[in-house]
């Protein structure tokens, strides 16, 4: 594709003044994340991983640094801009599932597609096929109240995929389910991730996250502390036995 | 995606309008309970008013006494006071939803177009009931207390009083015309004390209301 890297990270950093404290979120992060990559961010809790889903979902600016999405400096961009980045670029899937409580399924899905301008029958059809890909076929009119945790973060998969976005960012998806489901869940972004050629980065504390990914990237105290790949992984894990 | 390297083709960003009513009758469908309690505010002031000018309009020679334009005013104050704490309340409860709103591509305008449709429809329908009740008891009250409605006749005459002397208003019949008043009335209400809290939900930063806890 046309950009080499979906995501750039240029000497970011996020400072936050608490009273006379300073505390230093980010301290200097630099990343490169390919596309199609399936990156995890881990870390103990503090370590700036939130921070950073913050910074690259254009949710929050950076005290100091840039954040490049597909060779845009996201600085640069305007609310329009922003929100406009927000719907057709970036997908986003969180801890707290966080659907419309009034909304279907399906409508839950179609909305990212309604700020986009999609005309009615595609919404539909796209909405309908997105959720028949993860598994609720049967449950498209079923509204977040009569869904269970895993299902919810399905169709929360289904909308962050809905305007075919460059980047998926899932803030800790697995945190509220247990191991099944998350196992479940993983295995369906890493699916995803596969089949759509979308560059999926988690900031996540599970574990079963490691084994899908293409990269780990371990924060510790706003900094990179160290970048494993899964050759590496895997090779560690050989030396063991 | 444009020709050049590093730049992106921004497009449109629309919320149909028709999408947004649909959007806010589910809202109030699903919070019926809070929303009722809100109506019920606009009921209150409006069937309030209603009944003054029904009283003033049916039964000739009642006037209005400044004493009752000032409760009819403070009971305005009330019922303003009344929507915004409960929108604000709404706002709250919302916060994390109105954060994800956001992140799916929501402008500020937006957020504030859906609360302030929602203060519409709760004007429209508290000015409707608001009537209903206003002129209702006041044909109570003609019947009770001046033995003035008795029966089926009297109440039809009454229903065709001469219009009250509100501007263009004039020629209906001033149960017809007390139904728009009260309908103006209601929506006026409703939005004036909602601005506020729409502007405050329309204002949060993405960021921060995803990660709000009530």
């Amino acid at each position: 594709m046309r950009y080499e890297y979906t995501v750039e990270t240029e000497d970011l950093a996020k400072y936050y003044t608490m009273g006379p404290a300073i505390i230093k979120a980010l301290d200097g992060i630099n990343l490169k994340i390919k596309r199609g990559e399936y990156v995890s961010v881990m870390g103990p809790s503090g370590s700036g991983k939130t921070t950073l889903f913050n910074m690259i979902g254009g949710l929050d600016r950076p005290t100091r640094g840039r954040v490049f999405i597909d060779e845009v400096d996201i600085a640069k961009l305007d609310a329009y801009e922003l929100a406009w980045l927000r719907c057709r670029k970036i997908g986003y899937i969180f801890q707290t599932f966080n659907l419309i409580p009034v909304l279907t399924a399906l409508e839950n899905v179609m909305l990212p597609m309604i700020f986009a301008g999609v005309p009615r029958e595609q919404r539909l059809k796209k909405a309908t096929e997105l959720l028949e890909r993860v598994g609720l076929g049967d449950r498209l009119h079923h509204k977040p109240g009569e869904l269970s945790g895993g299902q919810q973060q399905r169709v929360a998969i289904a909308r962050a995929l809905a305007n075919d976005p460059a980047i998926v960012l899932a803030d800790e998806p697995t945190a509220n389910l247990d191991m099944k489901t998350g196992l479940d869940i993983i295995n369906l972004l890493r699916q995803l991730n596969r089949e759509k050629g979308v560059t999926v980065i988690t900031a996540t504390h599970d574990l079963k996250m490691i084994d899908v990914s293409d990269r780990i990237v371990y924060l510790r105290d706003g900094k990179i502390e160290r970048i494993e790949t899964r050759h590496e992984i895997a090779i560690e894990a050989e030396e063991e036995f | 995606m444009s020709g050049t390297s590093g730049a992106i083709e921004i497009g449109k960003i629309t919320l149909p309008f028709s999408e947004a009513i649909r959007i806010a009758l589910e809202d109030i469908r699903h919070r019926l309970v809070r929303t009722a309690i809100t109506i019920a505010s606009v009921v209150l002031a409006v069937g309030f008013m209603d009944a003054l000018l029904a009283l003033a309009a049916l039964f000739h020679g009642e006037g209005i006494t400044t004493f009752q334009l000032w409760l009819l005013f403070i009971s305005l104050l009330v019922c303003i006071v009344g929507i915004m704490n409960s929108m604000l309340i709404s706002v709250a409860e919302r916060t994390r939803e109105i954060g994800t709103w956001k992140c799916l591509g929501a402008l500020d305008k937006h957020v504030l177009e859906l609360f302030l449709i929602e203060a519409f429809l709760i004007g429209v329908l508290g000015g409707i009931i608001g009537w209903f009740i206003g002129v209702g008891a006041s044909f109570a009250y003609g019947f009770i207390y001046k033995e003035k409605l008795g029966s089926i006749k009297a109440v039809l005459e009454a229903l065709k009083a001469p219009g009250l002397p509100l501007p263009g208003l004039a020629g209906l019949p001033s149960i017809a015309s007390l139904l728009v008043a009260s309908l103006g009335l209601a929506v006026v209400l409703s939005l004036v004390a909602t601005i506020y809290p729409a502007y405050r939900a329309a204002k949060l930063d993405p960021a921060e209301a995803l990660r709000y806890e009530v």
